[in-house]
């Protein structure tokens, strides 16, 4: 890898001090099309002397004399003009490539059809790799992120290589997986995580119910369709694409000192006869600069680097793209690492003219190492301990005991214990198509996903009883398509119809060792069998879903467009009377400028309108949902003789619920897209209204029931808003080019109904039960998904104040009844923004290109956990480290926003509330990347274009947020509890340098 | 081309006709409670009440509500604000439901309860020996009965949820009457159909005498607050001579009874196991009980009234830990500090220790003192503490109750309980008298609070609280404060109503 970059890197500097010579040479060649036929007329000028032409002729020929350090310029109508360095060739054959335009750019709907955008009557956001190829990507999603209306990518950790959460149009479900359906080269996957952005030639985000429908049971989510690249005719094209450099957190959280810390900790262990707990001495050395700020020993400076290294080309008859990719990361977080490899051959026969096969083969390995230190609990530990002692031992535990929180020194989890995730995925399909006539294609495909997830950990003993676990999980997904489409050439009746059977299964086994009471922590979890306790696990769940699909599409003198689908599924997941579900959609548009009194239109250069109309479902739960499954595992042993423990079996936590049945999104679009100008500018806009019904839900039971949770089909949610698009060319003139692309998402969401008779659920679980005994978020009627519940803060009580005791907070009595009990907990804020938008600006003069992602997101609150526990609350919290504890209420300083720092002001307090809520809105630069390009000077050596860039990501963050960032928060994936900060890896910034070569 | 034709259409009709072979979910993998067939199916499904047991008395969590008794105080600091609740009497009213801890036995106890009605549903179906079969669910409804009286005893009258029930949530607390009611019909059942005690190898399952000391509890309490039927101490007193009368159980050296090798002794009616075999878990009471300094959380340590009052001797010896251990944790081991130890008024919390948990306490695993003795959940003390006391307060003193609480004091002293000695024996004994020698004898065990409400004199015990108690006292306490609030998220979910309007005695 290192060699690889140093071999460029000398080669540019060979190619910066060539000389060639300058002579008028006579150079001639043939100009063709994509597919080698040439082309006659196309005007071929010498560069620097535009009297100097020529035009080819009827077999595509040309001849012309120019010098032999010049260039040429080729350009025809309908097709990109190039600029050839002659750089002393006599001989110059060129291919041209047809400029298309983004109205006639083709977007694939799903199930083999490709559809002009043009001729589209659904809502489909396209992404096309030129849109991303001056931005260097990591993942799939990334590429997504602030491009696509409608579609949020929400970055919920700054982990490498991992943490976006993509929903499209809102969440529909409550519990239920709201991830929408990935679907690459036609197979349905499970992640799309270790997919190489380079890979990818376009991205179709289907958003409305006929672009969703013909997903049925899993398209409610909406569907992210992925095209890799695939081989092109003509000479073998070899890509080297490389970046690398350096991340940082984007802000740390301000703290105070140690010897403010140390009076804090004074403050609130007072006690009548009690000396104070850190004396005064240690103090004075304290204010001498002994002491710790955690975060200096959380975070790093963290390298990157990425290298792409790909092959593509042709023949009549055979095409192939491969590639191979590598990506190394640290994390700005100490001690995690994350490295990527992946490998790619997409290969297509042409083996007679009506048979056509293919298959497109990924396998990747992702790894991540490290044990993560703890940052909740660690950036508000002791201040006052350094980790090490003089004799360089770990100080394990607080100098003074009962100082900080209940944890060991952070750092001795990160520095001894040992994790290491490994990711392997093998995606692999193939397909034949047949052209049974000219206007009947069969086309059968068949693929497998699988992917092994290999997760081992090491406890060592210095942080406590040494265990080891290792657990391997293996996933099996495999998918056969067959497809009959029929295809009329009649462009007054276009009619295209398609007929799918589809079936798929997936399975799941794992395997799990436990191990502890080790002699030697040496060999941590590779040889389990020096243990003196041994466990093992195991399990096995399986899915199976078979489908029938029909679709029509027609169009009426290109002027009225139809589609229409059905489709029928079948899941194993539900009791055979619940088991099909059918999935209904039809969509209509008018291309109004084909009219006649727009037709020609100065103006308006397009104009259409667009609705439609559809149903589609989710079987989001998992299988063995309908039945009990008996609880088997070491939580329920008991050692009935004192020693060996005896197998126990408990009765299931789950409730059976025998009639399951689909959640079903019922969605109304509607929209019109308009070009004017020239197209110069391309306007989308859609407003749809979507309804979910019958919602999977997977309601918390009170204790006495018994089972803990039921999954059933209850309630409703709706979820209405707009998306619009606007691609503009805003300036383009001389050797300048601007192009914008905006889009703004607003979504409302709104639960309409929960289970019969209930108005509020506690559905979120993440911290229930394991840091809060009332849930901080809960589901109610008539508000968003996800509500945050808390006391209302109303600052603090002052001397003098009638009621409450001065320094304690004060809370709103929402009951009147002049105590504050848990009736007076409510709705203090949600965590979904208003709208959400990204702008995507790309500048061009002469070589040079700057391509700025912009995005924001506006009127969604964070709960704050973070800091509530670094001010010194939250359970096993106990004592303040936050640089805002400062202004903490006393005689002389009467805050009205702190508490007092006493004992009995903090058990006051309550945690969850109103104090610790905060406005998440935020505008950022997510990427900038300036671009030059040195196109063919390298040409000598056979490269074709060279460019080299510098890149920042996340250059700055406008926001009130007082966290390490607005976007990255614990709740990850789930929709519940949205908007929780508490122990979430912090998002970076980070700086980059790169080139991209092709010869 | 013909050829190609032809396949593909017999391939192509050959996919549209095959579908997967069907679309059941393969559940091959999953057992099934319905179908209990050995006697090892039946341990298997009696294994995880078990295991709640293990689970509620694993620590101090099991006490948060009880905090108020004066053996129980904790630390000025710390996370421990909920046990100051309850410490400092700042509940009653419906507030703090919400806090932490709170809901630690009510939680584990349901599911123990769901855990038992499972079983004995299964019963209803399985085709295992008859006699196994009785002996199952006899473990299984005592089990039960242990933990719907500790959970009335705690949150008042809850929702009766039995076998036979499919409960949906909606249900509607019952009256404490009710309650004590099925508790008797499982703990009768329970006492006909279980084995002798000592008469398997099972140390840690239920014999007679487990059935027999509840429901001497059961009835002891039934005769006090709230439902305050007098007729009761009878009953109670003939069940804890019961247990008295079969002469297996006996009073252990009381310098001997805690170590780690007198566990399950003759003494021990009913305890909880923490095997090493189980892994590094264990309990949290040594824990629980040292302080910080000597590697432990700082949660309970007794009041220091109680302390003074405590009489000299060997059981004060046995129960208390005076000098602190001084301790550190480096390379991750424990290590003694210098001085090794410091004294309880000189330490970091100013109180002593109990001694209880930390004699069998295990300094080798991990950065915390960890506890692997059973957790006496019933011990023989305290069935002869109650013959003593239901004699009492029936009216029908005699010699065999002073003899009960004459060997309690006896071995209290360090002499042997069985041999009368008039420098420690009492001629007589009011109620009052017994309930004290029970609040010492029993110190810390998870009992004085039970004993201080339902004899209803938790407010005079508080009015001698020592002023020096860090915990500040929130108000004096009164009957609202003699039953906890039921946790806020169960009040959420379900349609109970909170106390205390709705505690409904009868």
């Amino acid at each position: 890898m290192k060699q690889t970059k140093t071999k460029f890197f000398l080669i540019t500097l060979l190619i910066a001090f060539c000389n060639t010579l300058f002579a008028q040479l006579s150079v001639s060649g043939t100009i063709v099309d994509q597919d080698g036929q040439p082309i006659p007329g196309v005007t071929i000028l010498d560069d620097n002397n535009k009297t100097n032409g020529t035009v080819t002729d009827f077999d595509g020929n040309y001849t012309i004399s120019v010098p032999s350090d010049g260039t040429i310029k080729v350009s025809f109508i309908g097709y990109q003009s190039q600029s050839i360095a002659v750089s002393g060739q006599t001989n110059i054959n060129i291919s041209l490539e047809e400029d298309i335009s983004a109205l006639d750019e083709v977007v694939i709907t799903g199930y083999g059809s490709q559809v002009k955008k043009s001729d589209l009557t659904g809502s489909i956001a396209s992404v096309s790799s030129a849109d991303f190829e001056n931005q260097p990507l990591i993942r799939v999603d990334q590429a997504l992120q602030a491009r696509a209306a409608g579609v949020a990518v929400t970055q919920t950790s700054g982990a490498p290589g991992a943490g976006y959460k993509i929903r499209i149009r809102g969440a529909n479900s409550i519990t239920g997986n709201n991830n929408p359906l990935y679907v690459v080269d036609g197979l349905v996957v499970g992640n799309i995580n270790n997919l190489n952005a380079s890979d990818i030639s376009s991205m179709e985000v289907l958003k409305d119910a006929s672009a969703t429908a013909i997903y049925g049971n899993r398209g409610a989510n909406g569907v992210v369709l992925i095209t890799t690249k695939s081989g092109k005719k003509g000479k073998a094209k070899i890509q080297v694409d490389s970046f690398f450099g350096t991340s940082q957190v984007v802000q740390n959280i301000p703290v105070m000192t140690p010897a403010e810390f140390a009076e804090g900790v004074n403050l609130r262990d007072a006690a009548p006869g009690k000396p104070a707990t850190i004396d005064a001495d240690r103090i004075a050395e304290l204010r001498a600069g002994a002491g710790v700020n955690w975060q200096d020993y959380f975070f790093r400076s963290a390298p990157f680097s990425n290298i792409v290294v790909s092959a593509r080309g042709g023949s009549d008859d055979i095409d192939y793209y491969i590639s191979a990719n590598t990506y190394k990361a640290k994390a700005t977080v100490i001690n995690q690492d994350f490295n990527r490899l992946n490998l790619r051959a997409n290969i297509n026969a042409q083996l007679n003219d009506k048979l056509k096969v293919g298959i497109n083969n990924f396998v990747s390995r992702s790894e991540n190492t490290g044990a993560r230190v703890n940052l909740a609990t660690g950036i508000a530990w002791d201040m006052n301990t350094p980790p090490q002692n003089s004799s360089g031992e770990y100080n394990s535990i607080p100098l003074v005991p009962g100082v900080g929180n209940g944890t060991n020194m952070p750092l001795l989890v990160p520095e001894n214990n040992s994790v290491e995730n490994i990711s392997d995925q093998l995606i692999s399909s193939i397909y034949a198509n047949y052209n049974i006539t000219d206007q009947i294609t069969l086309n059968i495909s068949a693929g497998i996903e699988k992917i092994d997830f290999t997760n081992s950990s090491y406890e060592h003993g210095i942080t406590g009883p040494n265990k080891a676990v290792v657990k391997d999980q293996q996933a099996l997904r495999l998918q056969n398509t067959n497809r009959l489409s029929y295809k009329n050439d009649n462009p007054d009746h276009a009619f295209q119809a398609d007929l799918v059977h589809e079936q798929q299964s997936f399975e799941m086994t794992f395997r799990e060792a436990t191990a502890s009471d080790f002699f030697t922590d040496s060999t941590n979890f590779k040889e389990l069998s020096l243990a003196g306790i041994q466990n093992t696990d195991s399990g096995i769940s399986n899915e199976k879903l078979e489908s029938f699909l029909a679709r029509i599409n027609y169009s009426l003198y290109e002027k009225y467009l139809f589609t229409a689908s059905v489709r029928a599924d079948g899941s194993s997941k539900f009791n055979k009377d619940n088991r099909w579900g059918t999935f209904p959609s039809g969509s209509l548009a008018w291309r109004i400028s084909q009219e006649d009194f727009l037709k020609d239109h100065s103006t308006i250069s397009s104009l259409k309108a667009r609705a439609s109309f559809g149903v589609t479902g989710s079987q989001a739960v998992d299988p063995f949902s309908t039945i009990s499954i008996p609880g088997i595992s070491s939580e329920n042993n008991y050692p009935f003789t004192g020693g060996i423990p005896s197998i126990g079996v408990a009765p299931s936590t789950q409730m059976p619920n025998p009639d399951l049945t689909w959640e079903t999104t019922t969605q109304f679009n509607i929209g019109f897209d308009i070009g004017l100008w020239d197209s110069k500018a391309l306007l989308s806009v859609d407003y749809y209204s979507k309804k979910t019904e019958d919602i999977l839900l997977s309601r918390v039971l009170p204790e006495f029931v018994g089972p803990t949770s039921i999954t059933q089909n209850a309630g409703e949610v709706e979820n209405k808003g707009f998306d619009i698009s606007l691609n503009t060319v805003l300036y383009e003139k001389n050797d300048w080019s601007i192009n914008s692309n905006f889009n703004l998402s607003a979504n409302k969401n709104k639960v309409v109904k929960l289970v019969d008779g209930i108005e509020s659920m506690v559905l979120g679980n993440i911290y229930y039960d394991s840091t809060f005994p009332v849930n901080p978020t809960r589901v109610e009627v008539g508000q968003p998904i996800s509500t945050f519940r808390g006391y209302h803060f109303e600052g603090v009580y002052q001397t003098g104040d009638a009621q409450g005791t001065p320094g304690h907070a004060k809370y709103r009595d929402l009951n009147n009844d002049n105590q504050i009990t848990s009736e007076d907990i409510g709705n203090i804020g949600d965590g979904n923004p208003d709208f959400t938008w990204g702008w995507n600006l790309n500048l061009d003069y002469k070589d040079l290109n700057l391509n700025m992602v912009f995005e924001g997101a506006q009127g969604n609150e964070i709960y704050n956990f973070q800091r509530m526990r670094m001010m010194g609350l939250g359970s096993a919290q106990f004592h303040a480290v936050h640089a805002d504890f400062r202004d903490s209420w006393s005689t002389t300083n009467p805050s009205n926003t702190i508490h007092a720092g006493t004992q009995a002001a903090r058990d006051a307090n309550q945690w969850l509330s109103s104090q610790w809520l905060e406005d998440g809105s935020y505008t950022t630069l997510r990427s900038a990347s300036l671009t030059y390009n040195l196109k063919d000077t390298l040409s000598v050596l056979g490269v074709e274009q060279f460019k080299v860039f510098v890149n920042g990501e996340n250059l700055f963050i406008i926001t009130d947020y007082s966290g390490f960032d607005p976007v990255s928060t614990a709740s990850g994936n789930s929709d519940v509890d949205l908007g929780i900060d508490y122990n979430a890896f912090p998002i970076s910034r980070s700086f980059s340098i790169g080139f991209n070569l092709t010869f | 081309m013909k050829y190609t034709y032809k396949i593909f259409t017999i391939f192509a009709s050959f996919l549209f006709v095959f579908s997967c072979s069907d679309l059941e979910e393969d559940r091959s993998g999953i057992l099934s409670l319905d179908n209990l067939q050995s006697e090892g199916d039946l341990v298997a499904a009696l294994t995880p009440i078990y295991k709640q047991l293990q689970v509620t008395y694993r620590g101090f969590l099991i006490r948060t509500n009880t905090f108020g008794s004066d053996d129980l105080t904790t630390w000025w600091g710390g996370n421990k604000a909920p046990l100051r609740v309850f410490d400092g009497f700042n509940y009653g009213n419906g507030e703090n439901a919400d806090i932490n801890w709170l809901d630690y036995d009510w939680k584990g106890f349901w599911k123990l309860i769901y855990h038992a009605n499972s079983l004995v549903n299964g019963l209803q179906t399985s085709t295992a020996p008859e006699a196994s079969k009785a002996i199952i669910e006899a473990e299984a409804r005592c089990l039960r009965a242990i933990a719907y009286l500790s959970l009335v005893k705690v949150y008042g009258n809850l929702p009766i949820i039995l076998d036979g029930m499919t409960p949906t949530g909606d249900e509607q607390r019952a009256t404490v009457l009710e309650n004590y009611q099925h508790i008797e019909v499982d703990l009768l059942f329970a006492e006909a159909n279980l084995p002798a005690p000592g008469s398997t190898a099972n140390v840690g399952r239920a014999s007679t005498s487990v059935a027999k000391t509840a429901l001497a509890d059961l009835y002891l309490t039934w005769a006090g607050w709230p439902v305050k039927d007098p007729s009761k101490n009878a009953l109670a007193a003939t069940k804890a001579k019961e247990v008295i009368d079969m002469g297996y159980h006996t009073l252990l050296p009381i310098n001997e009874l805690w170590s780690m090798e007198n566990a399950n002794s003759k003494e021990s009616i009913l305890s909880a196991q923490y095997s090493k075999e189980e892994g590094a878990t264990g309990n949290q009471m040594p824990a629980a009980t040292s302080f910080h300094m000597a590697r432990g959380w700082s949660d309970m340590y007794p009041e220091l009234q109680f302390f003074k009052d405590f009489p000299e001797g060997a059981r004060k010896d046995a129960t208390f830990v005076t000098d602190i251990p001084n301790r550190g944790f480096s390379g991750g081991k424990i290590v003694t500090k210098t001085p090794a130890t410091i004294s309880w008024e000189k330490s970091e919390r100013f109180h002593p220790m109990y001694g209880k948990w930390t004699k069998s306490e295990d300094l080798t695993v991990g950065p915390r003192t960890i506890g692997f003795r059973p957790i006496e959940v019933y011990r023989y003390a305290e069935v002869l503490l109650i013959y003593a006391e239901a004699k009492a307060a029936s009216g029908s003193m005699d010699a065999s109750a002073l003899e009960a609480l004459n060997q309690v004091k006896r071995r209290a002293a360090g002499l042997d309980p069985n041999a009368a000695n008039p420098s420690v024996d009492v001629t007589s004994a009011t109620v009052n008298d017994i309930v004290t020698e029970k609040g010492w004898e029993l110190a810390g065990e998870h009992k004085r609070w039970f004993d201080l409400i339902r004899t209803e004199t938790l407010e005079e015990v508080t009015a001698k609280r020592d002023p020096k108690e860090q915990v500040p006292l929130v108000r004096q306490p009164t009957k609202d404060q003699y039953i906890t609030p039921l946790p806020a998220e169960a009040i959420a979910t379900s349609k109970l109503i909170q106390n205390p309007q709705g505690f409904k005695i009868r």
